[in-house]
C-alpha cells in the first residue's frame, strides 16, 4: 500500500469533484432511488460515466421528500405544468431534476409506489426510469402503463443507459467540441418540449437507428 | 501475467460473471480502483446480511417472507458484483423459501455462506497481485 499514491488519488478526486460542481448547471440530472448500497454506488458511477449529475437516496421517502413532496409540503398538482414545463425545476429554489431512476423493490414505499406519486405530482413531467432485478411481465407493463419512461432489468450496465440516450444526450452541449453549436441547439429544441407527450414517441423512434451510432460516441464524450 | 491467470480462472471457474467486467470497465484514470471499491461495499453489506439471515434463520416458527426479503436484498448485490455462484445460492435459497422447505432453506444457507467465503478469499488472493 502505498501513501503517496493514496494522496495523488485523494487530490485528483478532489479536482474532479470541484469540476463537477462547477459544471452541475449544465449537466443532466439525475434522482437515483434504491435501498441497495451497492447498486446506488454503481448506478451513480454508470451516470457518472454518462455525464450525469447524480444524487442518490436509499428510499422512496428521502426521494419524496427531496422533491418536496412529502406532508403536502408541495402545492397539488391541479396547478399548472406550463410553468415549470421550461425548466422542470420546483417551487424549491432552482432545484432541477431531469430524470428519476428508482427499484422497484424497497422496502416501506416501492418503485411503482413513488412512480404514482411522482406522476400525480407537479414533478408528473420528469421521466421516471423503473429498475428490477426480477424479469415479470405483468409487473413491467403496470409501471409503463403508470407513466414510466423505462424499465430496466437488473443488475445495470452501460448499455441499458444507452437505451436512455435520447435524455442524457440533451446534457452533453460542452464536452464534444466538434458537436458543441450543434448539440446546443438541439438541447434548447428538446428542453422546451421535453413535457409534451408526443415528443415521447419520437424519442422513442430515435432510439434504434441512433443507438448504434452513439456507442461510441457516449464513450468518447464521458467527462472525466 | 500472473493477474490475468488468476482473473481469467475466476471466470472460467464460474465464480464471476460479465457484470465483474463492468465494474473493472467502470474504473478510469481519477477512479481506478472501483471495482475494489464496489466489492469492499459488498462484504460491509453482506457481513449485515448474512447476520440478519443467520438470526432469522434460528427463530422458530420460520418467517419466510421476511428470509425471502433479505435474501433477496443478498441475491441483488450478489448479482451486481458479478458474484455468480453466489447468485446462484441464492436463487436455490430463494426457491426453497418459496416453497416453505425449512431443511433446504438450511442446507442451501450453509452452501451460501460458503460460496461467499471462498469468492471473498478469491477476490483478496486477486486483489493483492
Amino acid at each position: 500500500m502505498e501513501l503517496k499514491s493514496d494522496i495523488e488519488d485523494t487530490l485528483t478526486q478532489q479536482k474532479q469533484q470541484k469540476q463537477e460542481q462547477q459544471q452541475e448547471q449544465h449537466h443532466f440530472h439525475v434522482l437515483a432511488v434504491d435501498d441497495s448500497l451497492i447498486d446506488r454506488k454503481l448506478l451513480e458511477k454508470l451516470l457518472k460515466v454518462s455525464s450525469c449529475q447524480v444524487t442518490c437516496v436509499e428510499s422512496g421517502d428521502k426521494a419524496l421528500e427531496y422533491l418536496g413532496l412529502l406532508d403536502g409540503l408541495e402545492c397539488d398538482a391541479t396547478l399548472s405544468s406550463s410553468s415549470f414545463s421550461s425548466t422542470q425545476s420546483s417551487k424549491q429554489e432552482g432545484l432541477r431534476v431531469n430524470m428519476i431512476m428508482t427499484d422497484y423493490c424497497m422496502p416501506g414505499m416501492s418503485g411503482y409506489d413513488l412512480l404514482k406519486r411522482v406522476k400525480g405530482s407537479s414533478w408528473k413531467d420528469v421521466p421516471v426510469v423503473l429498475m428490477s432485478s426480477e424479469n415479470v411481465p405483468s409487473r413491467i407493463s403496470m409501471c409503463l402503463e403508470e407513466g414510466a419512461e423505462e424499465f430496466l432489468l437488473k443488475p445495470l450496465q452501460l448499455s441499458d443507459l444507452e437505451k436512455l440516450q435520447p435524455h442524457l444526450l440533451k446534457s452533453i452541449d460542452h464536452s464534444c467540441e466538434n458537436n458543441t453549436k450543434s448539440n446546443k441547439d438541439k438541447n434548447v429544441d428538446d428542453d422546451n418540449n421535453n413535457c409534451k407527450s408526443n415528443n415521447k414517441l419520437s424519442k422513442r423512434k430515435a432510439m434504434s437507428p441512433e443507438t448504434p451510432e452513439r456507442r461510441p460516441k457516449l464513450k468518447g464524450l464521458a467527462v472525466l | 501475467r500472473q493477474v490475468s491467470l488468476i482473473r481469467q480462472s475466476l471466470f472460467d471457474q464460474g465464480f464471476l460473471d460479465e457484470q465483474f467486467i463492468q465494474l473493472e470497465e467502470l474504473g478510469d484514470d481519477a477512479n481506478p480502483n472501483f471495482v475494489e471499491e464496489v466489492v469492499s461495499l459488498y462484504y460491509r453489506d453482506s457481513v449485515r446480511l448474512i447476520h440478519n439471515l443467520e438470526q432469522a434463520l434460528e427463530k422458530s416458527p420460520l418467517d419466510y417472507n421476511k428470509l425471502d426479503e433479505y435474501m433477496h436484498q443478498f441475491k441483488g448485490s450478489s448479482s451486481s458484483i458479478g458474484a455468480k455462484k453466489v447468485k446462484a445460492e441464492c436463487t436455490q435459497f430463494k426457491e426453497f423459501c418459496m416453497a416453505e422447505y425449512r431443511e433446504g432453506c438450511m442446507r442451501t444457507f450453509q452452501q451460501v455462506k460458503r460460496e461467499y467465503t471462498t469468492l471473498k478469499k478469491k477476490l483478496e488472493a486477486y486483489f493483492q497481485v
